[in-house]
């Protein structure tokens, strides 16, 4: 049931989808992997739409260089886990919800647990084998994984919705070289809230979702596309399950 | 023939983001990729390897769709060939 003060707080969007929508929100958890350019976004707008348990994970301290895109760390936080920095700030602007910080490098021996009990995996992510991992989780335990990924004024998205939908080793069977990105904040702000807006639309059961697309964002000429990505056969990662 | 073709992220940087190629009747994905090849000519490094093959991590979509570097079906007069690297920040 929601309180009254949450009656009044989400009283905008519950014009939207209904206390029904915004008692999903407060019931599902959402496992948010990264506290970085895509993530701090994406942890800061469910935060304040409601989403009732996040669970943030990364491993790094907050550096200096992350100040122009990772909007929930600011200079006081230097050198502190980028995870406190997160939960200190989202705790303060929505306290009627959950906030689960892990310090952690998210690896094969621990993604499951990190996943555990998760309506929705949010990829916030700078790097494709991890990546890669969430993806195999995602598809062994069928809960839907939200994928984005940024470089300088480019972004993309898409919604890989487990035994329906083209995985991410069906899109991208091969991970780009690794490379420090140029990157402005406004395109992982940009592409954070695609994100959240398709965790919010998953979970209230609202719209159409990016499932089976890929958006690309162009930020220099102002331009999105969509492209339609089906799943491929042989897939390593979720070809078993086509089978079937 | 002519076939659009459309480039993302730094590949429009070096081929321009959107060129019309003109192709012999019956060409395929291969006949695009060495027009691009020779467009992209010394610049071509992110696209292209060594041995002028495009690297394995790009995606190439015809028409929106997802399609193989190899795909030997023949293309048509307006077909819309998308190539772009994936992003891999956060």
């Amino acid at each position: 049931m929601l309180t009254e003060r949450e009656r009044e707080r989400y009283s905008r969007q519950i014009l939207l989808f209904g206390e029904e929508g915004q008692e999903r929100l407060k019931q599902a958890k959402v496992f948010i992997a990264g506290a970085g350019g895509l993530g701090c976004p994406i942890a800061l707008y469910l935060a304040v739409a409601g989403v009732g348990e996040i669970r943030l994970v990364d491993r790094d301290v907050v550096d200096r260089t992350n100040l122009n895109r990772q909007v929930l760390h600011w200079e006081k936080d230097l050198g502190i886990p980028k995870v406190r920095s997160a939960e200190e700030k989202l705790r303060e602007v929505n306290p009627d919800v959950r906030i689960e910080a892990l310090e952690a490098t998210i690896n094969e021996a621990n993604v499951h647990d990190l996943a555990a009990g998760a309506d929705l995996i949010v990829d916030a992510m700078d790097n494709f084998p991890t990546r890669y991992l969430l993806n195999r989780e995602a598809i062994r335990s069928g809960v839907p994984l939200i994928h984005g990924a940024i470089r300088g004024f480019d972004g993309q998205v898409t919604t890989i919705v487990p035994g329906r939908t083209a995985c991410l080793e069906c899109i991208f069977p091969e991970a780009p070289p690794a490379e420090v990105f140029p990157v402005v904040g406004t395109t992982p702000g940009f592409i954070g809230l695609i994100q959240a807006n398709e965790a919010i639309k998953y979970i209230t059961g609202s719209g159409d979702l990016l499932a089976g697309r890929l958006l690309l964002w162009d930020g220099l000429a102002a331009k999105l596309e969509t492209f339609a990505v089906e799943r491929r056969s042989g897939c390593p990662a979720c070809s078993r399950e086509v089978c079937q | 023939m002519k076939v659009r073709v459309k480039a993302f992220a730094r590949f429009r940087e070096i081929l321009g983001s959107d060129l019309l190629v003109d192709l012999p009747d019956g060409a395929t994905m291969a006949a695009v990729l060495a027009a691009l090849r020779d467009r992209a000519g010394d610049n071509g490094d992110a696209i292209f390897d060594e041995t002028g093959a495009l690297r394995a991590h790009v995606i190439l979509m015809r028409n929106g769709r997802r399609v193989k570097r190899d795909d030997p079906d023949p293309l048509a007069d307006g077909d819309e060939i998308a190539i772009f690297p994936p992003v891999a920040g956060g």
